[in-house]
């Protein structure tokens, strides 16, 4: 079964030489004269005064861990999309199910609000 | 091959995996765990647990990652505070690190796992499909569980949106629905009156 | 592929109970918040018709299904009776409560059916994976409830802490099931005991079951896991600690009896050593930190720690006697917890939390009945006779006697029990010696006096005819 995946092997050996071999040319051929004013963070144009870094509203963070959730859903859909002819009935209804749940989570969520931005 | 594979990959999970306690950058830290997760499912692919690999690929390194880039970029963690107990918490830890790691190199060594004690699983043919085997049970025999998985993804929509969510009364914004809804009247009113000459 | 359909029937209740709080969440939705107690009566109407499908159905055999990774036996029904008791009983007196402190919401409800839901799973769990599911979606739904009261500083640090820690103790729990399924090649339990004696690596063994006791040790707030216990009782709204005080703990006794006697019964003699060093430790560190507590709710946190050290002490026995007697000691310690809290949660006004020592000082004057009340749990607590606590203890004790011989172990654990008592005969002497610091009348509805007075009697009566529990308790473990 493995041998099925050297392709992915060779590519992301050719990926980490491509890219290693690109950075280090750069690296070693280019000519670098720091200086403090081109190493200081530019803000345009006036000195830099406050952390890029702030309170954030939750809301950003919902959304993601809403996405998550389904995406991790989906994550249950592939096996099931590849042998559903073979487990018949009894497999259909069992994702039904395991959909259905999740559609109560849905419902949930759109009534709730939580899919609006206000 | 595939025991050179094996340790190239282990050894880059366990590298990386340390580079992301100790790297001082958070984001950096966190696209280290990003390398962690990539090694972790080469070695499951190895162990022809072809479906968790891609699994893994997709939801930890496509999404959860993301999400964890993305409130470690954003949150102000004052990282000088983070440190701050490190020294004195230092003997504690490290003892019970290296207890752990005494009692872990004890156990798992090639005298309790080795390949005499349990039998390497043999290879599977070119066209198995991990991912098939997978959905034959998980779909029948395994019924219960993925149904209670089902009810904890559920839980944890209730959970994030009851402890996230805020209403906000004030916050003004354009409601699309009721702008395309409006008629004409609702804006306009046509009066008639004559026109009135100056005196 | 052919596939035997599995018999659905022996999980109506769970079934049932997915379904209701499914409805219930539904349902709450389109409720404005006058119209809310419809959610709480709907709640309590799944929460009764699931005992009421339990009470019909009783087992009386072992009945596996859904490919063995579900068992349903006389011990799940009776735990799963008393979970709905628990779960109904602590929602009825938290109605009150949430009202006043503008946190009755549909959420709390949902959340609590769906832990109740993990609870009847990890009851019924018959392989490593139902009980990690069911176990997480018990936990994931305590933490949520604890962390509801969103703008309280300390509930949300008691839910950070709650969380962080019971997410090292899921791991740790894994890392065992991990190991005993490297060794063993099987997740369900019946089969991991029949292949146990076979594994010739007794090394491997232990330290796989050294991490699933941690696991169910922390669940159970047993010494030295019990770091949790204190902050989340005291940081978490006092519903929400009635709620995870309670039920949770007959749904961990299950745990521990799934994983140790279902799943490892023939490695009794090395799971009896770690029991015996968390009874011992969770006996003495309870009993004995819990007297210099000055807030009730961190007191009766440790009276809960020094509780599971009894309870502990039946089931490490590893005969039916001992498993029947830390049942009897794990309703009964409901049972008790139930009402204490109820008390905190009776006095509780607007604005009011009644969770120190010092607001039942002089409650006699206040409300003579109630002060009765209170003195019988804290009497039953203590293990004074004949209040059902002492029987339990008695119970405990005898069977770790008889079947053991640890004669020392059930002295220590008197001579704790003797220690604790001081602590609960402190809080009888402030109701009935002290002046009232505040001498305003009780409000409460009347459902919750009727419904608080009965458990309180319930402690009594009991203890006047213990043989009744514990028969019953007796009935349900049907040896294996």
């Amino acid at each position: 079964m493995l041998e099925n995946y050297l392709p992915v092997l060779i590519f992301i050996c050719v990926g980490l030489l491509v890219g290693t071999v690109m950075i280090a040319l750069g690296f070693v051929l280019a000519p670098h004269k720091p200086d403090s004013e081109k190493l200081s963070p530019y803000e345009c144009g006036f000195e830099a005064f406050e952390d890029a870094r702030m309170k954030f509203d939750v809301r950003y963070y919902l959304v993601a861990i809403l996405f998550i959730i389904f995406d991790l859903e989906i994550a249950f859909l592939f096996p099931w999309a590849i042998v559903l002819k073979d487990i018949g009935l009894f497999g259909f209804l069992a994702m039904l199910v395991f959909l259905g749940i999740l559609v109560v989570g849905f419902v949930y969520e759109w009534k709730k609000g939580a899919l609006e931005w206000e | 091959m595939e025991q050179i594979l094996f340790y190239i990959f282990a050894t880059m999970v366990v590298l990386s995996a340390t580079m992301v306690i100790t790297v001082r950058n958070p984001v950096r830290a966190v696209l280290f765990l990003v390398v962690t997760f990539f090694c972790s499912s080469a070695i499951w692919l190895l162990l022809e647990a072809e479906f968790l690999a891609i699994v893994l690929v997709l939801v930890y390194v496509g999404a959860v990652m993301v999400l964890f880039l993305f409130v470690v970029m954003m949150l102000d963690i004052n990282l000088a505070r983070l440190r701050e107990g490190f020294t004195r918490y230092l003997p504690i830890g490290a003892v019970v690190v290296i207890m752990l790691a005494i009692m872990l190199g004890m156990l798992v060594g090639p005298e309790h796992f080795g390949l005499d004690k349990f039998e390497a699983p043999a290879r599977q043919a070119a066209s198995y499909s991990n991912t098939r085997e997978l959905g034959m049970v998980l779909y029948t025999v395994y019924l219960y569980p993925f149904e209670i998985a089902a009810v904890i993804l559920l839980v944890a929509i209730v959970a994030a949106i009851a402890l996230t969510l805020r209403r906000r009364p004030q916050t003004k914004y354009q409601d699309p629905d009721i702008q395309v809804a409006v008629q004409r009247n609702d804006r306009l009113r046509m009066v008639k009156m004559d026109a009135e000459k100056r005196k | 592929m052919n596939f035997p359909l599995p018999n659905f029937l022996p999980a109506l209740p769970e079934i049932f109970l997915l379904t209701m709080a499914c409805v219930v969440l539904l349902v709450d939705l389109f409720l404005t918040d006058r119209s809310r107690g419809a959610t709480y009566i709907l709640a309590m109407a799944s929460l009764l018709g699931v005992c009421v499908l339990i009470a019909l159905s009783f087992s009386h055999s072992r009945i596996l299904t859904f490919s063995d990774t579900f068992v349903r036996d006389p011990m799940a029904d009776a735990l799963k009776m008393g979970i709905m008791i628990a779960a109904m009983v602590s929602f009825l007196y938290a109605k009150d409560y949430l009202r006043e402190h503008g946190m009755f919401k549909g959420e709390f409800y949902i959340l609590g059916l769906f832990g109740v839901l993990g609870m009847m799973i990890l009851v019924s769990a018959h392989n490593f994976l139902t009980v990690y599911l069911g176990l997480e979606l018990l936990s994931l739904c305590m933490y949520a409830m604890v962390a509801m009261q969103r703008d309280s500083a300390i509930a949300s640090e008691a839910a950070m802490k709650y969380f962080v820690l019971g997410a090292i103790a899921s791991g740790m729990l894994l890392y065992g099931m991990s190991i005993l399924y490297g060794v063993t090649g099987t997740l369900d339990l019946g089969l991991i005991n029949e292949r146990l004696p076979n594994v010739q690596d007794k090394i491997l063994l232990s330290f796989g079951m050294v991490f699933l006791i941690v696991g169910i040790a922390f669940k159970l707030g047993a010494v030295p896991f019990h770091m949790w216990v204190p902050d989340v009782y005291e940081g978490a709204p006092t519903a929400v600690t009635l709620y995870l005080a309670a039920a949770p703990k007959l749904a961990a006794f299950a745990m521990l009896m799934r994983l140790l006697v279902d799943g490892m019964a023939s490695l009794h003699g090395q799971w009896q050593d770690i029991l015996i060093l968390l009874a011992v430790a969770s006996m003495a560190i309870g009993n004995i930190i819990a007297i210099a507590q000055a807030n009730l709710k961190r007191l009766l946190a440790y009276s809960a720690i020094s509780h599971v050290g009894y309870l502990l002490l039946g089931v490490l026995t590893g005969t039916t006697e001992g498993y029947a007697a830390s049942m009897f000691y794990a309703l009964t310690y409901v049972l008790m917890t139930l009402g204490a809290f109820g008390m905190i949660m009776l006095m509780s006004r607007q604005g009011f939390e009644a969770d120190r020592l010092e607001d039942f000082k002089g409650l006699n004057e206040r409300s003579p009945w109630f002060a009765f009340i209170m003195m019988i749990l804290m009497f039953s607590m203590a293990g004074v006779p004949p209040f059902l606590g002492f029987w339990a203890k008695l119970s405990v004790l005898q069977a770790l006697v008889q079947s053991t011989g640890l004669l020392w172990l059930a002295i220590t654990a008197v001579v704790f029990s003797i220690i604790g008592a001081f602590y609960y005969l402190r809080v009888i002497k402030m109701m009935y010696f002290d002046k009232a610091e505040d001498s305003s009348a009780l409000i409460a509805s009347n459902d919750m006096r009727v419904v608080l007075s009965a458990n309180g009697l319930l402690v009594l009566g009991l203890g006047l005819y213990p043989g009744l529990l514990l028969a019953f308790c007796l009935a349900t473990i049907v040896s294996p």
